[in-house]
């Protein structure tokens, strides 16, 4: 049911380690943000969308996937059509569209464990600090993948017993029921991570 | 954080990821759906408090950027935190944790049901708007350029949706404290 | 291995779930019978430190449950009532290499050590699938297979045969048999517990027989008419 957005190939940002990509948008992200000349930000849009593109997704789930935030891109470039110039809608387009897509390569091309993997290793270092544990933040992440299948059939069922006593499908009388529910597992399930002697304190 | 909290934040998050799977709501009267999924930093706050709360939104927040298509629409990756309106998404973390800390201070479970209804509704409108909105105009508007102002000035056309969504999460969040209270644990 | 209760008690504010408790166990197949509430549960739980006595000790081969908590657990495994509650990743092979997380092992341990178990309970086929996918008589041998996975000496199971149908009971029995390990079930299936070598009775959170299985049922069968 949740599945990662990774698209399984080859390309050089396949081949990229996971640390790379990420200096490698937060450094564009800067870069991008701090120039306003069309004659690189033109260029670094094609160039971001050829790497897009080089991942191998296709160009219709490539354009799928950024479709709405493309969309809120286009918008925001259009109120600086209006209000301004089309050099200043140019600007804004070209360089939000820039980072949107070298966003969406490196979502393309990490898959969900190597970018956990690379999150442990950062957070790893704070665990001195008290703030969090790694290991705790790979079991939170683990036990939503493994209960999101579960809590979406329970919201199923709740509208079924809810057509079974001819009663209407509203969303208030179905989020309180799925909330409560829910959260009442956590008893026997915090139980049942301890049981099992995961967190030792 | 107790294993039990780590486990309230995971399914809380899950429940969130539900959320966004299903259909979006429209009601009648207001032209822009409602997506259950936008409760979330108002429900996380007043149901978990301030720290699982935050916590949980914190948590979405990962599934979004290690690419998990968890927001409604099948939304996901780094692509949602480079777009315009990020600081919104953002503004969910501190949302969830003022609208907690709010909830947790004027919520006691013997006042009387309006007060409940009352301290709720102001913690979602501080904390799942007022906050919100903090983080997200400013990202907004200097994400936009030249058009700053008038960006973050239309983007309060969101503004009646969600004074519905905080009267939603009020109602909710009084129901699951009177079907089973977390929110006086303090955790 | 021993687990002994000394004047083991516990108490919720004004009710007590468990009456002060003093018993050793050292067979290697212990039943324990009582009706809902009778405090059956509340006494397997303190056996793995899940509940913690409000007063006396229990200790688990020698090992204080509340002073050497992790120790003591380690010795003791658990299945829930409902297994799917206690599995906590995503696929079963995830799943039973969880519980050896945290331990210091290599990842071609871990990976080994669960092949392992799958393949003792003949799950082998099963290592990939969602875990909330599963069968009951799958989950509830998912659930024993992750539990032992860590190697306790002694398996608590929790009316393992609860919501089986009866070819899966059937299955669950003749895997407890089998079981090298001490094993210690709570049950309301009598036919489950009838070759086992001890049966404790209990009602009203106090041990009301502790005798042989056909001595200890007719026990309860009173105890249940009343």
């Amino acid at each position: 049911m949740l599945n990662g957005l990774d698209i399984e190939g080859n390309s050089p940002l396949h081949r990229m380690p996971v640390r790379g990509k990420l200096i490698l948008l937060f450094t564009a992200a800067i870069l991008l943000l701090l120039i306003s000349d069309l004659r690189i930000l033109v260029p670094a849009l094609a160039l971001t969308a050829l790497l897009y593109l080089s991942t191998g997704i296709g160009l219709k789930e490539a354009f799928r996937r950024t479709r709405f935030v493309l969309f809120t891109v286009l918008l925001v470039a259009l109120a600086n059509y209006l209000f301004h110039s089309v050099h200043e809608a140019l600007v804004v387009f070209c360089r939000l569209s820039a980072l949107v897509l070298l966003a969406a390569a490196v979502t393309a091309t990490t898959g969900i464990s190597a970018f956990m993997d690379e999150i442990t290793r950062l957070i790893t270092p704070l665990e001195r600090f008290g703030f969090v544990r790694a290991a705790d933040v790979s079991l939170a992440v683990g036990l939503v993948i493994r209960f999101v299948p579960e809590i979406f059939a329970r919201y199923g069922e709740i509208a079924d017993a809810h057509r079974a006593r001819g009663l209407r499908v509203r969303p208030l009388t179905m989020l309180v029921p799925l909330i409560i529910l829910t959260l009442k597992d956590a008893d026997t399930i915090a139980m049942a991570i301890d049981a099992r002697g995961f967190r030792r304190h | 954080m107790t294993t039990r909290d780590i486990v309230l934040v995971a399914l809380f998050a899950a429940i969130m990821v539900v959320l966004g799977l299903l259909p979006p709501i429209t009601l009648g009267f207001i032209p822009v759906p409602i997506t259950a999924q936008s409760l979330g930093p108002m429900l996380a706050g007043c149901i978990l408090g301030a720290r699982r709360g935050s916590a949980a939104m914190l948590l979405v927040l990962l599934l979004v950027a290690i690419g998990l298509p968890v927001l409604s629409g099948g939304r996901g990756g780094l692509a949602i935190f480079a777009g315009p309106t990020a600081g919104y998404i953002i503004g969910w973390v501190v949302g969830a944790f003022v609208c907690g800390l709010i909830a947790e201070r004027l919520v006691r479970e013997d006042q009387s049901e309006l007060s409940q209804f009352i301290s709720f509704l102001v913690a979602s409108v501080i904390g799942g708007i007022g906050i919100v909105y903090l983080f997200g105009m400013p990202w907004l508007a200097y994400m936009s350029g030249k058009a700053f102002f008038e960006t973050a000035a239309a983007s309060l056309v969101f503004l009646p949706g969600d004074l519905i969504k905080a009267f939603v999460a009020m109602l909710a969040a009084r129901a699951v404290l009177a079907g089973y209270p977390l929110l006086p644990q303090r955790a | 291995m021993d687990i002994v209760f000394s004047a083991a008690t516990v108490a919720y504010g004004a009710r007590t779930a468990l009456q002060p408790l003093t018993l050793t166990l050292a067979e290697r197949r212990i039943g324990v019978v009582g009706l809902n509430g009778s405090g059956k549960t509340t006494m397997a739980r303190l056996i793995n430190g899940l509940v913690k006595p409000t007063a006396g000790t229990v200790t688990v081969d020698g090992l204080d449950t509340v002073a050497d908590e992790a120790a003591a657990r380690g010795k003791t495994g658990f299945i829930f009532q409902n297994p799917q509650h206690q599995m906590i990743l995503p696929i079963l092979a995830e799943d039973i290499a969880f519980g050896l997380k945290n331990r210091k092992l290599t990842k071609a341990d871990i990976a080994e050590k669960t092949d392992a178990i799958l393949a003792r309970f003949g799950i082998s086929h099963l290592a990939r699938r969602r875990v909330h996918e599963l069968s009951g008589g799958e989950t509830q041998l998912g659930a024993i297979a992750s539990v032992l996975v860590t190697g306790p000496e002694l398996l608590i199971l929790d009316e393992p045969t609860n919501q089986l149908d009866l070819k899966n009971r059937a299955l669950i029995e003749r895997t407890i048999a089998a079981l090298p390990e001490q094993v210690l079930v709570i049950s309301h299936d009598l036919a489950l517990i009838e070759g086992f070598d001890r049966v404790l009775v209990f009602h009203e959170g106090r041990l009301a027989a502790d005798d042989t299985p056909s001595n200890a049922i007719a026990a309860y069968r009173k105890l249940a008419a009343c």
